[in-house]
């Protein structure tokens, strides 16, 4: 039987009478990937954030298993929030802006460390540097600054700083967007190793569709704020039922040349 | 062959504080005319800095050090890029004129304050002697003709109140208005979602056939090459590792690099297996040595030692 790590009913969240997220509901396994997949402005982003509790949903409720048992992410106190910030991170889109340009690579993995109260100096180094271990970067990195590093190695930096607490949830936002397709691969061989590793769940919000079927287990398809289709990876990608699902992957280009890009029309599918 | 451009053993500099940045090394290919040649690279291979080339946009502190660019305009005599004197009228003629360019972010390309419609005017105006109604009407059209409806109300709006994708058609419907012969598009969807990437495509490659003018399409995904292009340069590290028909090189890569590009591609690798990577497939010590661009009996180049080159081709 699948446990369940985070329960997800009705939610909802609107800006300026915009539904952004829009009575979704969803629960998540522990161990798997789910991903979430949509264009932009469909409320991908807004769902991540409203789950860390970055913005505060307007109604619905958020439930997640923590260490201690189960808690209301979606009424609890920002007090009562910050030590289960350890169990649940997230990993950015840009590796550039989401790191501290004035930060050396072993204060930016271990702030997470000294917010959370780990006062033991020895050991807090002892953590970052297995930490950069795992994700693979030099030792010799702990000195420098983000600038020093490229786009995948920053990210790797960024992984580190959400793995550091050892948290059971991890978030990825567009997390392999921005960088090149071989770096691409690389980074998500190293979220698929420390998944199998460490027994992480991931929500992985991204618009490319085939890194979504790469990934993940599950996916959620988005549109308007709301779940139009979800189910297994495989069987949502290989026989969508929702039109807007069709359209998405009918965009995909195929590296092969012989396969035509023969994008389906958005208003005859009635989704203007 | 008829090539409209000729770019020979052209190498670019950028000199900093730091020191001398190679930014291209040497490289060598032609842009056939009418036809679509997508250069393909991770960032950093020198993809845009051949396309800034060509342009002559390369400014202080990147200087041309060496190599040619033939530019073969179709009415005209056939003239040298790169040995143009920096305030000489045909280079004003090219910018705009002969060759016109799509960049990556439509919003850093469109100016904020002005109206769409006298943006895209503009562009007649520098390179014409028409009227500004004229010109008005021709950018109406133009507009019009790359898929952008209600036109009239459209002329008259700003930047921000256009869509991504609307905002990429009206730098296309920009690029295009003054009918270049070459159209340099650099990475102009890569900042769309995915079903607006699709009908920007389409946009270029319907627009393509029926002008038959001539494209270079720079990009890093392989499955926008496969989709718009007909030849391919592979770029790495400011070289050309490998040159063919989209068709040669994305069904049968000679080079192990564009091997490793494409099995890094997601979507490729059965699931629950780990994606190829470029280090899993070549020999990093390989693919630092800069071996010379060898011309294959089918016409294909490649750069690899000779006992690598298979026998045969």
């Amino acid at each position: 039987m699948k446990e369940v790590l985070l329960e997800v009913n009705n939610l909802h969240k609107s800006f300026e009478g915009v539904n952004a997220v829009d009575d979704v509901s969803f629960d998540l396994f522990r161990a798997e990937t789910l991903g979430v997949v949509g264009e932009s402005g469909s409320g991908k982003t807004t769902l991540a954030r409203c789950i860390l509790r970055a913005i505060d949903p307007d109604s619905g409720t958020i439930r997640f298993k923590s260490q201690n048992g189960w808690v209301d992410l979606h009424s609890l106190e920002e007090n009562n929030f910050v030590p289960l910030r350890r169990e649940m991170q997230m990993v950015f889109q840009d590796p550039f802006s989401s790191l501290n340009p004035r930060m050396t690579v072993r204060q930016i993995i271990e702030e997470p460390l000294v917010i959370h109260g780990e006062k033991d100096k020895t050991h807090r180094l002892q953590l970052v540097s297995q930490m950069l271990d795992r994700v693979q970067l030099a030792k010799n990195s702990l000195t420098r600054y983000p600038h020093a590093f490229s786009g995948g190695q920053r990210q790797r930096i960024g992984i580190a700083r959400a793995l550091v607490l050892n948290p059971s949830f991890i978030v990825c936002d567009e997390s392999v967007s921005a960088l090149d397709v071989s770096v691409q691969a690389q980074i998500i061989n190293l979220l698929e190793d420390l998944q199998e590793e460490l027994g992480l769940t991931y929500l992985f919000v991204a618009h490319d569709l085939a890194v979504v079927r790469h990934i993940c287990d599950r996916v959620l398809v988005m549109r308007n704020g709301k779940v139009v289709e979800r189910g297994n990876v495989e069987k949502v990608f290989s026989e969508p039922q929702e039109n807007y699902t069709k359209l998405l992957l009918s965009a995909i280009p195929s590296p092969d040349p012989d396969i035509k890009l023969n994008p389906l029309d958005r208003k005859s599918l009635g989704l203007e | 062959m008829d090539p409209i451009i000729q770019i020979n053993d052209l190498s670019v500099q950028f000199r900093t504080d730091t020191g001398i940045t190679q930014a291209l090394d040497g490289i060598t290919f032609d842009v056939e005319r009418g036809k679509v040649t997508a250069i393909v690279g991770e960032s950093g291979s020198g993809k845009s800095v051949t396309a800034n080339c060509v342009m002559r946009l390369i400014q202080p502190p990147g200087y041309i050090t060496g190599g040619s660019i033939q530019c073969r305009p179709k009415a005209n005599a056939a003239f040298d890029i790169v040995s143009l004197p920096d305030k000489d009228p045909l280079l004003y003629d090219l910018r705009g004129g002969t060759i016109s360019m799509v960049f990556q972010e439509p919003m850093t390309a469109l100016s904020p304050v002005l109206k769409v419609g006298n943006q895209i005017s503009e562009a007649i105006l520098c390179h014409r002697n028409v009227t500004k109604k004229q010109a008005w009407r021709e950018a109406s059209d133009m507009l019009e003709h790359v898929g952008i409806g209600d036109v009239e109300r459209r002329m008259h709006m700003y930047p921000f109140e256009f869509s991504g994708g609307m905002r990429q058609r009206a730098v296309i419907a920009m690029a295009l208005v003054c009918n270049p012969e070459l159209l340099i598009c650099d990475e102009p969807t890569t900042a769309l979602d995915v079903t607006i990437q699709a009908e920007i495509l389409t946009l270029i490659r319907d627009l393509q056939s029926e002008l038959n003018n001539s494209v270079i399409f720079i990009t890093h995904d392989l499955g926008v090459v496969a989709q718009i292009a007909d030849y391919v340069v592979v770029m790495y590290q400011v070289r050309i590792l490998e040159i063919g028909s989209v068709h040669d090189v994305l069904k049968d890569p000679l080079h192990p690099y564009t091997k490793g590009l494409l099995a890094a591609i997601p979507g490729t690798a059965p699931p629950g297996q780990r994606l190829q990577t470029i280090s899993s497939v070549v020999d990093p010590k390989e693919l630092e040595t800069p071996y010379p661009l060898v011309t294959l009996n089918n016409g294909r180049k490649v750069s690899l030692p000779n006992n690598q080159i298979r026998k045969g081709t």
